[in-house]
């Protein structure tokens, strides 16, 4: 085994739609474009499924940073864009509740080939968390205060 | 069992979308469809363009799930690199001979990895460009093609044999040859779509000799997110153009082409990238001379008056000639119907509205009857338009008139349509 | 099937495969370390690699771990599950496994290829999308496909030449098919032309070809005079309701009762121009023959037939059919100027275009053409009228509409009948008044070019500064005067006198209110059914088994209409010839004993019956439940989130299994 890293980086979760974001990911791929390693992307058909809760629980479990790349106007499904946008706007209060910072969730729409799109939410998710830090630390920070 | 030999119910001949449509219709009612295409993957002309109107859907999130469904569809197979060179009738069946052309690549052990591209040492311009930039010797044909296999293009390679030893799974193989396979099917839908016009074909219009001169399929690629710049550059010497103008009807409604019909989409594809334009290079200005909008479908006309509210100048004025400054900036000489005037004008760059003649005779192999432009003719044209004048026979899409992409979705499966009917009626059902 | 029950009692066993990708991954991905890290997790039996497992010899490798080692899930780690997801299911089932307990994990464009330049955090990647398959799978269960058995009967509404060539189309597949049309007669707006572009065939001649085949077809049922007044179930099993009122007049005093009526309407076949009886054929040679009564205006007076007083009733009869799929063809019908724009219904000389093809179909021929009884010398047509509205310049329909579309196929049409106009009467001098003339067609430019030569005098106006009709001043040569400027003459005022004006009037959707309420279709900006995405799913509706054809969608000319009501029929076709219609597993499913019948699922559910809150029975309590209609769910999982009691799910998609995964990914992983 190689020696572990010690330096510990912020996680990143993508939420992508298979008709939006996660086949965008994929063309990202084709391209053999390069973005950071600290994302992992899980493909559902709308994220209008999760309620508010799912994304309080990834925080607390220790995911930095969530974008949800759903399919906005192109979505196959009715009123789950709507719905999705909602939820994550109901989630914005939730998290100012907890005291967690609300940029850690961002929600995009992205197409099959957007692949600027993709790069620069991952760019900008990492730039945000560079600025704001782990979640760990903000939930410590609260529970001490 | 020769496996050179199958049999199925249907053939269709072309794997752009009005073919893919034709298969996967006639696959989803049970069917067994060979899809013979000519080009090493299927896709067509849609694959190339950027966007498509009236919706503004990105063409890859519609072109790439059809290709992937015709892929993964238990009841189609599909031959690329594959021309169909005889059709005989035997026992009221069609028997279609068909040469597999070698791709001097294993199709079996090809995993599409690319590691024959990457060091493959010959660049060749690239057709599927339009030659704006260039592609190995050996590569997959483009980053979603279908099926992912390399193939590689004998004329320009050096046989240095770098990429036969690049390849992990031993595919490339210098050796291979054309073979013939010979299908039998009772049903056969021709889709062998359009070209455009080519560039060249107008004098007064550069003959394709000038620097800042393109056409609407290269501007398409220009467009495309997969495109060769990923932004619209001029191609004479890479500067952002601030001036733009769309010469409409180039190489349509032309006399003295021999195109004397209306190409059908030239109009609106030319909206469609002028909106595109806007959007990309927000100071550029952007002109249309043209002498009718043709916007007939059904959102057509709106997606117009939003092109005219952007600030996009349309123009009515029949365009004369195309010159060059010593600039190499486009000027054009212009009769303004407005105005009652002719003018020269210069511009940044000038895009020709090209458009659309067939891409293949089929008279010597299918005998089916072409109407004086070359496009498959139906004997019965309003109630029966994808039916030819051979009984079994149909055909689909641009092949058998300009057409655009909902046009020939809606012939497509019209055509498959005909050939279940012909099927159940020759079969007694499946 | 069993295996749903054993195998919540079966020890879980999992097999991990991670794919080198003939290099692709295992270039970048440390793959054996990979496979190192799974291989000590929980229900891990076997962790393998392989050069291509969608290979043959990669495949091969996985059923025979099902069969040897009890496998009962399994998870690759390769390309992206677009290319071989489907794939490994079917390696997975031809093993004897159901292909749900399969999961997929993207290592190639979401991770090698992303990350070359990082190959040590790539590894340390891959292991955590591993592991978070892993946590997944663990929590797969067996999925059926949804089958569902459908009526292999179709149900076309129209009879106009979309619905007949719909229906024509259908039936020939083996599917029986039941036409109902709302009129006595068949053949639609298509009926009423005379010759055709770009056949030039005579409209009838092709009409009744198709007639023919339709009614000559064993497996179509035909009703004239029938409506669709009920509606009910699902794609496969829709239950309609037919009513069909009675013809009236029966086959032997058909032609007695014809000949003794002698109340008269306005025709509506000839758009108003002349009068037919209450008791009438659409026309000679008409399909069915019989004569109808026009019960909407018939008196109820007794006729006086052979000596007796008869009196007609109209016996409404109402049925029940059950059909699988249904095929909108409702038509569209002329756009019909409001009284005095261009001088219509109040300046006797000016028609629409379709009036005056009635006007040349029904008049005696002669040398010279007249109107009123007045030779016709100069004629003005004007494109456009009621199509490619502006806002701001034109006035919304009564319904607060703008007509802002392009009708399609009145240039060609206008043009068409011009350059007949102008064979038959040389003499006679013809205006075009134009913006744009659309003749798109392969052929259709050619009756531009025929116009052209013919000496018709093009005008052309802007779409916002219309030409006006006006009478003439009394003792003028001419009636009427047509007044607008002409940009192809640099914008000169034009005044020209005519006899004669023809209005080439657009295609409006003819409005079907009761249907769209019943059967929940969309309706566009512009009125017409919309369709699900014009280049994706073209000829379908939302409403899964209910498909559009011809002009019920847009306006099309005959061929459009025949291509699109046979591309309809290939979707019917494609539905219901297996008589049974195959779904994805992926729709919701209720934990009945969680669901308390809230019914907050309902609310944010935007598909017509997926989901409803029903009244069932449960150890003997009536309860109330929330109960998916397979068949109309789309899978979305709206309700999932909306249910404050977590007792929806998404099948294949579990909030459950995201949460196992989340907690996965969330984990250090070293390498
Ligand atoms: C610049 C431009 C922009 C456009 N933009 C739009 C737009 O935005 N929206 C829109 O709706 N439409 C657009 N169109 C029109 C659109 O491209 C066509 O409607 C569509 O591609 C026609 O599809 P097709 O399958 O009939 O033909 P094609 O796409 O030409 O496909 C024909 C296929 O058949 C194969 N083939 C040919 N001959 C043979 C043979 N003998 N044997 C085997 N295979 C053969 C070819 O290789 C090809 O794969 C545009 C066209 C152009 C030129
Ligand atoms: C002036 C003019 C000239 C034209 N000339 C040409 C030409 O030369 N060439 C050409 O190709 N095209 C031409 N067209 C277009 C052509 O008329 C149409 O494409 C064609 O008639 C459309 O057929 P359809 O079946 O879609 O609709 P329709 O003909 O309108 O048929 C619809 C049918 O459905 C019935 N219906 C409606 N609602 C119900 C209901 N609720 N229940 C049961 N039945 C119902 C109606 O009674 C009707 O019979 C012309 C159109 C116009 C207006
Ligand atoms: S087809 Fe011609 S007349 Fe009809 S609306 Fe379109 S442009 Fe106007």
């Amino acid at each position: 085994m190689e020696a572990a890293t010690s330096t510990k980086v912020p996680k990143i979760l993508v939420i992508a739609t298979l008709s939006g974001g996660y086949a965008g990911a994929d063309y990202v791929g084709q391209q053999h474009l390069h973005y950071a390693t600290n994302t992992s992307i899980l493909p559902v058909r709308c994220p209008s499924m999760f309620s508010e809760d799912f994304y309080i629980n990834a925080f607390e479990k220790g995911i930095d940073g969530i974008i949800v790349m759903y399919s906005g106007t192109d979505s196959p499904y009715k009123g789950g864009p709507e719905r999705t946008a909602q939820i994550i706007d109901n989630t914005y209060k939730q998290m100012q509740e907890r005291g967690l910072n609300t940029r850690r969730l961002r929600l995009a729409a992205i197409c099959t080939v957007c692949k600027k799109p993709f790069l620069k939410q991952v760019k900008e998710m990492n730039e945000t968390l560079d600025e704001i830090g782990f979640v760990q630390d903000e939930l410590a920070g609260k529970g001490d205060g | 069992m020769d496996i050179n030999k199958i049999k199925a119910d249907a053939l269709v001949v072309g794997g752009g979308i009005a073919g893919m449509q034709s298969a996967l219709d006639l696959a989803d009612q049970g069917y067994q469809v060979v899809l013979v295409e000519k080009d090493p993957s299927i896709g067509g002309k849609m694959i190339q363009l950027s966007k498509v109107f009236p919706t503004l859907d990105c063409c890859s999130c519609i072109t790439t799930p059809k290709m992937s469904a015709v892929a993964n569809h238990a009841n189609i197979q599909t031959l690329t690199y594959c021309e169909v060179q005889s059709i005989d009738n035997a026992d009221g069946h069609f028997v279609a001979q068909i040469l597999k052309k070698p791709r001097y690549v294993d199709e079996d052990d090809c995993t599409g990895c690319r590691q024959c591209e990457y060091v493959c040492p010959i660049d060749v311009p690239s057709v599927f460009d339009l030659n704006m930039t260039a592609r190995r010797a050996i590569r997959v044909p483009f980053s979603t093609a279908v099926p992912q296999l390399a193939v590689l293009d004998i004329e320009n390679c050096i046989l240095c044999g770098k990429c036969a030893r690049a390849c992990p799974a031993d595919a490339v193989d210098f050796t291979q040859t054309a073979y013939e396979i010979e299908l039998e099917v009772d049903a056969i839908v021709l889709a062998t779509g359009f070209e455009t016009t080519p560039i060249d074909a107008k004098k007064e219009y550069g003959a394709g000799n000038l620097h800042n001169v393109i056409d609407g399929l290269m501007m398409e690629r220009l467009l495309a997110p997969t495109g060769p710049y990923a932004r619209v550059l001029r191609p004479g010497d890479g500067k952002e153009p601030e001036s733009i103008a769309y010469v409409q009807c180039a190489g349509s409604r032309d006399e003295t082409l021999g195109v004397e019909y209306c190409s059908r989409v030239c109009c609106m594809y030319a909206i469609k990238q002028a909106m595109l334009i806007a959007g990309a290079l927000p100071m550029a200005d952007i002109t249309l001379y043209y002498m009718d909008i043709r916007a007939f479908g059904k959102g057509y006309d709106q997606f117009y008056q939003n092109a005219q509210a952007m600030g996009i100048e349309f123009v009515k004025g029949k365009v004369a000639k195309i010159t060059e400054d010593e600039n190499q900036n486009p000027v054009v000489r212009v009769e303004l119907i407005d105005e009652g005037q002719v003018v020269e004008r210069t511009h940044d760059m000038i895009v020709l509205s090209v458009g659309m003649v067939p891409q293949y005779n089929p008279g010597s192999v299918y005998s089916v009857g072409v109407g004086e432009y070359g496009f498959i003719k139906s004997p019965a044209p309003n109630i029966s338009s994808t039916e030819t004048n051979r009984s079994g026979i149909f055909a689909t899409g641009a092949a058998t008139a300009p057409m655009d992409i909902v046009d020939s979705i809606a012939s497509a499966s019209a055509a498959a349509s005909g050939a279940a009917a012909h099927l159940e009626a020759v079969q007694g059902g499946n | 099937m069993t295996e749903t029950s054993d195998l919540k009692n079966e020890e879980i066993k999992i097999g991990v495969y991670t794919c080198y990708c003939g290099g692709n991954i295992s270039d970048v991905v440390k793959c054996e370390k990979v496979a190192d890290a799974l291989r000590e997790m929980p229900n891990v039996v076997v962790s393998r690699t392989n050069m291509a497992m969608c290979s043959d010899v990669g495949q091969s490798i996985i059923e025979e771990d099902i069969k040897s080692k009890g496998l009962n899930r399994v998870i690759v780690g390769a390309c992206a599950p677009s290319l071989h997801e489907q794939t490994f299911r079917g390696t997975v089932s031809r093993a004897g496994l159901n292909p749900y307990l399969y999961h997929h994990v993207g290592l190639r464009e979401q991770n090698s290829w992303v990350h070359g330049n990082n190959p040590g955090e790539a590894t340390k990647k891959a292991i955590r999308l591993m592991l978070a398959g892993l946590a997944k799978a663990r929590l797969l269960k067996p999925l059926d496909a949804i089958k569902l058995e459908a009526e292999v009967h179709a149900l076309v509404i129209g009879g106009g030449v979309a619905g007949l060539r719909s229906a024509y189309d259908i039936a020939r597949r083996g599917i029986r098919v039941t036409l109902i049309e709302k009129t006595p007669f068949l053949g639609g707006r298509m009926a009423q032309l005379e010759t055709v572009f770009p056949t030039n065939n005579q409209a009838r001649e092709d009409l009744h070809d198709l007639i023919e085949k339709v009614t000559q077809h064993p497996n179509i049922t035909l009703y004239t005079s029938a409506e669709m007044v009920g509606y009910g179930g699902y794609i496969g099993n829709y239950e309609v309701q037919i009513r069909q009122q009675s013809r009236g007049v029966s086959g032997d005093i058909a032609e007695a009762a014809l000949a003794a009526c002698t109340q008269e309407i306005p025709d509506e076949f000839n758009y108003g121009l002349t009068k037919r009886k209450v008791i009438y054929r659409a026309y000679e040679g008409c399909y069915p023959s019989d004569p109808a009564v026009d019960w909407e205006h018939y008196d109820g007076k007794p006729l006086d037939i052979d000596g007796k007083e008869v009196v007609f009733e109209n016996t409404i009869k109402t049925f029940d059919l059950k059909v699988g799929a249904i095929v909108m063809a409702t038509g569209f019908n002329p756009y019909e100027p409001p009284k005095g724009d261009y001088g219509y219904g109040e300046l006797p000389e000016v028609v629409t275009l379709p009036q005056f093809i009635r006007y040349m179909g029904f008049r005696e021929s002669s040398d010279e053409l007249t109107w009123n009884g007045r030779p016709v010398r100069d004629i003005a047509v004007i494109h456009c009228v009621g199509s490619r509205h502006v806002a701001g310049v034109h006035d919304p329909q009564p319904d607060g509409i703008l007509n802002n579309y392009c009708s399609r196929v009145c240039c060609t049409a206008a043009l068409h009948q011009v350059n007949e106009l102008r064979e038959e009467f040389p003499q006679l001098n013809v205006y075009d008044f134009y913006n744009d003339i659309r003749t798109y067609g392969l052929e259709h430019e050619a009756y531009y070019k025929e116009a052209s030569q013919n000496m018709v005098r093009f005008l052309r106006f802007h779409v916002d500064e219309r030409p006006e009709v006006a009478a003439a001043p009394a003792g003028d040569t001419h009636p009427v005067l047509v007044k607008g400027k002409d940009y192809l003459t640099n914008g000169l005022e034009i005044e020209a006198a005519v006899d004669l004006v023809i209005l080439a009037v657009g295609i409006i959707p003819n409005p079907v209110p009761e249907l769209v309420d019943l059967m929940k279709i969309p309706v566009g900006d512009d009125r017409f059914l919309l369709e699900v995405h014009p280049k994706l799913r073209p000829v379908e509706t939302p409403v899964p088994g209910v498909v559009l054809a011809g002009t019920a969608q847009s306006p099309m000319n005959i061929q459009e209409s025949c291509n699109a009501a046979s591309a309809a029929a290939a979707k019917v076709s494609a539905l219901l010839a297996k008589g049974q219609v195959i779904l994805e597993p992926f729709v919701a499913k209720v934990d009945l004993e969680k669901c308390d019948g809230t019914g907050k699922c309902v609310e944010v559910c935007e598909y017509e019956d997926a989901i409803a809150v029903k009244t069932i029975t449960i150890d003997g309590k009536e309860v109330q439940r929330a109960v998916v209609t397979p068949a109309n769910c789309s899978g979305c999982g709206n309700c999932v989130s909306a249910c404050p009691n977590k007792a929806v799910e998404v099948q294949g998609w579990e909030v459950a299994q995201f949460e196992a995964m989340v907690e996965a990914l969330a984990m250090e992983v070293e390498a």
